[in-house]
């Protein structure tokens, strides 16, 4: 399986994608510092942070915009790797070998699952050392509300990451049955909505059983994509 | 001699439309298998099903004397194949992409690259990148992907789509080679007679998903396909000649006046006198041959 996967990351030019996601974190890392130290989020006449409801502290926002960003990453990839693969007839090729298509289409789940979940990963614990470092300097707007030196907080950035990047299944699931990589990661942008979003007080970000139960939900999504491979005919 | 690939009343029907209907394929070990049709008869489907990309709405296919099911991954490690056009992926060079599908079939033989790449005369472009082939590139590239792994049977949809003149003829005669030293059975498609008819061992003919006849190449030669044309004035009374006189029944009237005879017993003086005697005014008589490709265009029905 193993073995696959580095196949796929080959025939799809994973470099490309790891220079895309560092430029992306880097973004991300400055626009994150920039709300803590810059005050670009403020009220411009009471100097204060002008955030939602639940989203006064920092770690809210480093959580929203990483999730998001990779939420949507992952379904680009995802479709890029799979309903791509469909559409361009890649796939015929792929069903030509003795390997049992179930595997096939796991192991490229999986290859970017993997790539998504240790970016992911690797992408918080830089932001959130970032913004930790600058409070050495400078005064945040925002409270910073997380503690690195605690097991804890890595136990849940790690839990927390799995969750966002397996929603991306649903995403696939949506694009593989319509067909569509423009399906796929226009479902990934109201995925974000869903969880994300808010409606003037109400949001189900944070909301931990849940983001639970929707994990649970993509990974059935992730069994239905790959459960009819074998029967199923080719577009 | 044992056949290597049988298919037994295959059907597929896709949204309520029969596309391949009962068809009964039989290949033999170690020769080349000509499928032909006019596009649209059924080849792609019929090929699809062979190489389990597609399941079968009814009967069987018995490859290598298995029976396919949709768990039958083995015998795909023994087979190469072109469905349809060859896909790559265009930002990896030639070399790569072969040297990826011997990884998926587990094939590592040292070597065999280089040897692929060779037959097909792409030495020079196997290091470019797949994106900045031409066609005729690619459909060489195919066929060196499928006869990488050193198949036993090979299935190739209308290989020589995109080739010139010249590279046609050099897939002719590495098909025949591949046949000839390594014992590859090959089935290949087309529709058009004259690329297959020189190297085919056997064909088969498919049109509107139907098998219209499988026959070998010797059995098409033996067969008598010429014909004594008669032009006459009057053809009911030269028909009836004909029958009544000549006691032939196996003639046809193709057109006002003009009678085709498949019997070979009369002679054209024979024929003359008869019609003459009978007051049957011949204005031409000749003996004419029909061609192969005149045989098929009938069989498929494209001409009336």
């Amino acid at each position: 399986m193993l073995k696959l996967i580095k196949l796929e990351w080959k025939k799809n030019n994973i470099g490309k994608y790891i220079v895309k996601t560092v430029v992306m974190v880097l973004i991300l890392g400055l626009f994150c510092f920039a709300l803590a130290y810059f005050g670009i989020a403020n009220d411009p006449d009471l100097g204060v942070p002008d955030a939602a409801p639940g989203n006064e502290m920092i770690s809210s926002s480093i959580e929203i915009f990483t999730d998001m960003s990779f939420l949507i990453l992952t379904s680009v990839m995802l479709s890029s790797f799979i309903v791509s693969a469909y559409k361009n007839k890649t796939m015929n090729l792929m069903f030509s070998y003795p390997i049992k298509r179930q595997k096939i289409l796991v192991s490229q789940m999986l290859a970017v699952w993997l790539f998504n979940f240790a970016a992911l990963i690797v992408a918080k614990v830089l932001i959130y050392g970032f913004i930790m470092a600058g409070s050495f300097f400078m005064e945040s707007s925002f409270p910073i509300d997380f503690d690195m030196t605690t097991l804890n907080f890595y136990i849940q950035l790690t839990f927390k990451s799995a969750i966002t990047v397996t929603m991306g299944f649903i995403a696939l699931f949506v694009g593989m049955a319509m067909n569509s990589s423009k399906a796929a990661i226009v479902s990934s942008f109201l995925l974000v909505l869903l969880t994300q979003g808010n409606i003037g007080d109400v949001t189900l970000a944070g909301n931990i059983v849940f983001l639970v139960v929707l994990a649970g939900v993509s990974l059935l999504f992730a069994f239905l994509s790959v459960s009819r491979a074998e029967t199923k005919d080719l577009p | 001699m044992p056949y290597i690939l049988q298919t037994h009343h295959l059907t597929k029907v896709i949204g309520g439309k029969t596309i391949v209907k009962d068809v009964a394929l039989h290949i033999q070990k170690g020769e080349i298998y000509g499928f032909l049709g006019p596009n649209g008869a059924g080849k792609t489907t019929v090929m699809k099903m062979v190489t389990n990309l597609w399941k079968p709405t009814e009967g069987t296919v018995e490859i290598f004397g298995e029976t396919l099911t949709p768990q039958s991954y083995e015998v795909l490690k023994r087979m190469g194949s072109i469905i349809e056009f060859p896909t790559f992926y265009d930002h990896m060079s030639g070399y790569e992409n072969l040297k990826l599908h011997a990884e998926y079939m587990g094939y590592y033989e040292h070597g065999s690259i280089e040897n692929a790449i060779g037959l097909l005369g792409l030495s020079e472009a196997a290091g470019k990148l797949v994106r900045n082939y031409s066609l005729g590139m690619k459909e060489r590239l195919g066929i060196a992907r499928a006869i990488l792994c050193k198949p036993e049977f090979l299935i190739l949809d209308e290989p020589t789509n995109g080739l010139d003149p010249a590279g046609m003829k050099q897939v002719r005669e590495l098909l025949r080679m591949l046949c000839t030293e390594y014992g590859i059975t090959v089935m290949v498609s087309s529709h058009i007679l004259s690329e297959i008819e020189s190297i085919a061992d056997t064909v088969g003919v498919i049109n509107h998903g139907v098998m219209m006849k499988e026959i070998s190449m010797k059995e098409i030669e033996q067969m008598n396909l010429a014909y004594t044309e008669l032009s006459v004035l009057n053809q009911e009374r030269a028909a009836y000649v004909l029958s009544e006189k000549l006691g032939i029944t196996n003639f046809k009237i193709v057109e006002d006046g003009q009678i085709r005879i498949y019997d070979s017993r009369v002679s054209t003086q024979e024929l003359s006198g008869v019609m003459a005697k009978n007051g049957v005014q011949v204005t031409a008589l000749g003996v004419k041959a029909e061609t192969l490709e005149d045989y098929f265009l009938k069989m498929t029905g494209e001409v009336k």
